[in-house]
């Protein structure tokens, strides 16, 4: 895949008003023009990635920074849509794709973007990534789907989980019996067993993660070594990248603590 | 499915893919699976602001196009079985942002192409489309979005095979849907763009925006544009002359029949 370009919109959230009647929209880069950082954790299912997002978080809250956390695919709003349409199968790569893009662009106006304009470490379980490595398994086009997400700021860091698919597999069949329709990629007629399909359906996706890795810049995390290692790792990546005195408590309200 | 008619009409050439997947009947880019080489019919596409006139010449050119005996499928904006109720409800919240609507419409508009406008394609049918994308760009644009970005979402498209675009005056539009409804909708009037408190000023000042984009639309995809002021009759003839010349049928002589006689002034 190829690199990110622009931002699609304007990234200002002060006032979308156009004066003229030409409404000339701007192209801005998708900088970090804001004094927040977004560290991301991505990877297939069962590679460790929540775990050690979860550990992170708890390292940094139990520090007093000032942090938000937020999931893909959590948003109440295409809850409904994301339910009808998985029920009757009436979702296709294309409509699949879009109506998770539209719960991520209203998660990223509403939470992220705010969050990063107001100085907030915001910690990401999985993000744009697992679109394209998804979508693109499901044979969406990688340059569409480059520029659907052109609106979604650039994480400061991508960790990226990376955990032998027998090994990652082998973690979810044992923790979840039944998987679903669309999880087990049963659209795309792969496989009439489901666990085969499923398998072979992570196994496209690991390969587009891997396609990104340079790309898109991820730090590769071995999801095999034990969990206690990998968070050592983890901080001390996040220590090296961030200035995390940015983000610590105010004087005055550790002195409350 | 091909069928033998649909080799004759014109547009439809029968050249490869391109090595992108770019074909005569998308915008640059096929939808994942189907292959557009494959499907005959014809997509007609009346855009317009509301007030000009399209849902009515939709009406008249079904009727008349069925008793010419082509089978006629109809799409328009907000009516997908997957998010058309999703839309109404967040528009009636109002506290959705442009982006998020943005690619909601999206869905809406693939969700039709894919499960309704294709399939009725392939089947040789003729797709009248109560607006298109065209509209959905155009108010993305007046909201700040890139047109790159929003020709880039479109890309898969089916391209239409005539478009025609109602153009009338904001004031004028503004009168019609007035008379109508004795009111003017939020979005309509492009309320969340805080462009004047004034109703009316905004309503006019929104329909400007959009117009403006439509010119420059218009240009790049040859719009056929018509004048939405003029009488339902004679807006009518000239559609039919047009698609008549399109789909090859020799008389066009039309009246409608008693259920759409009230429309014909």
């Amino acid at each position: 895949m190829t690199s990110r370009p622009s931002s699609a919109v304007e990234q200002s959230f002060s006032d979308p008003v156009v004066e003229t009647p030409e409404a000339p929209s701007l192209r801005l880069e998708p900088s970090r023009k804001y004094p927040g950082a977004l560290i991301v954790v991505e990877g297939i299912d069962g590679s460790g990635k929540s775990t050690q997002l979860y550990l992170l978080k708890r390292w940094l809250e139990i520090g007093g920074y000032r942090l938000h956390f937020t999931e893909w695919n959590s948003s109440p709003l295409v809850k409904s849509a994301t339910r009808r349409g998985k029920q009757r199968r009436l979702l296709t790569p294309t409509t699949f794709s879009l109506l998770h893009a539209a719960d991520f662009a209203d998660r990223c106006e509403r939470q992220i973007l705010p969050l990063l304009h107001s100085g907030y470490l915001v910690l990401a379980d999985r993000y744009i990534y697992t679109a394209f490595a998804r979508d693109v398994a499901r044979n969406c086009s990688p340059r569409w789907l480059r520029n659907l997400y052109r609106f979604a700021p650039v994480p400061d860091i991508t960790f990226y989980f990376r955990a032998p698919l027998d090994v990652a597999v082998k973690r979810i069949m044992s923790g979840r019996p039944k998987l679903k329709y669309y999880e087990a990629g049963m659209d795309l007629n792969l496989s009439l067993d489901r666990a085969e399909s499923f398998r072979i359906f992570q196994g496209r996706i690991l390969a587009q993660y891997d396609e990104m890795i340079e790309s898109d810049k991820f730090v590769v995390m071995d999801g095999t070594l034990p969990v206690n290692s990998l968070q050592k790792q983890m901080r001390q990546m996040v220590k090296a990248r961030i200035d995390l005195a940015r983000f610590a408590p105010k004087k005055s309200a550790r002195r409350a603590l | 499915m091909k069928s033998a008619k649909s080799s004759k009409k014109n547009g439809h050439s029968k050249k490869g893919l391109s090595p992108t997947g770019a074909s005569p009947r998308n915008y640059g880019l096929p939808l994942p699976g189907v292959n557009d080489e494959e499907f005959g019919g014809s997509l007609i596409v009346i855009e317009g602001m509301d007030g000009s006139g399209r849902s009515t010449q939709i009406s008249l050119l079904t009727e008349w196009l069925e008793s010419e005996g082509f089978a006629v499928e109809t799409m328009g904006l907000r009516r997908s079985g997957l998010v058309a109720k999703d839309i109404d409800a967040l528009l009636a919240e109002n506290t959705i942002t442009r982006m998020t609507l943005t690619l909601m419409y999206a869905t809406d508009f693939y969700d039709q192409l894919e499960h309704r406008i294709i399939p009725a394609l392939r089947s040789d049918f003729v797709v009248l489309a109560d607006r298109y994308f065209y509209t959905l760009i155009a108010r993305a644009v007046a909201r700040g979005i890139e047109r790159d970005y929003l020709n880039g979402l479109y890309e898969m498209a089916v391209r239409p095979d005539l478009t025609f675009w109602l153009n009338v005056r904001p004031e004028v539009a503004f009168e019609r849907e007035f008379r109508k409804s004795h009111t003017i909708s939020y979005w309509e009037s492009g309320r969340d763009l805080s462009l004047s408190d004034d109703l009316f000023q905004s309503f006019i000042l929104y329909q400007a925006k959009i117009k403006n984009e439509f010119e420059s639309l218009s240009e790049r995809h040859g719009f056929l544009a018509l004048d939405g002021e003029a009488s339902v009759v004679s807006v009518n003839t000239d559609l039919r002359k047009r698609i008549a010349a399109h789909l090859g049928i020799q008389r066009t002589h039309y009246r409608p029949s008693a259920a759409l006689a009230h429309l014909w002034r």
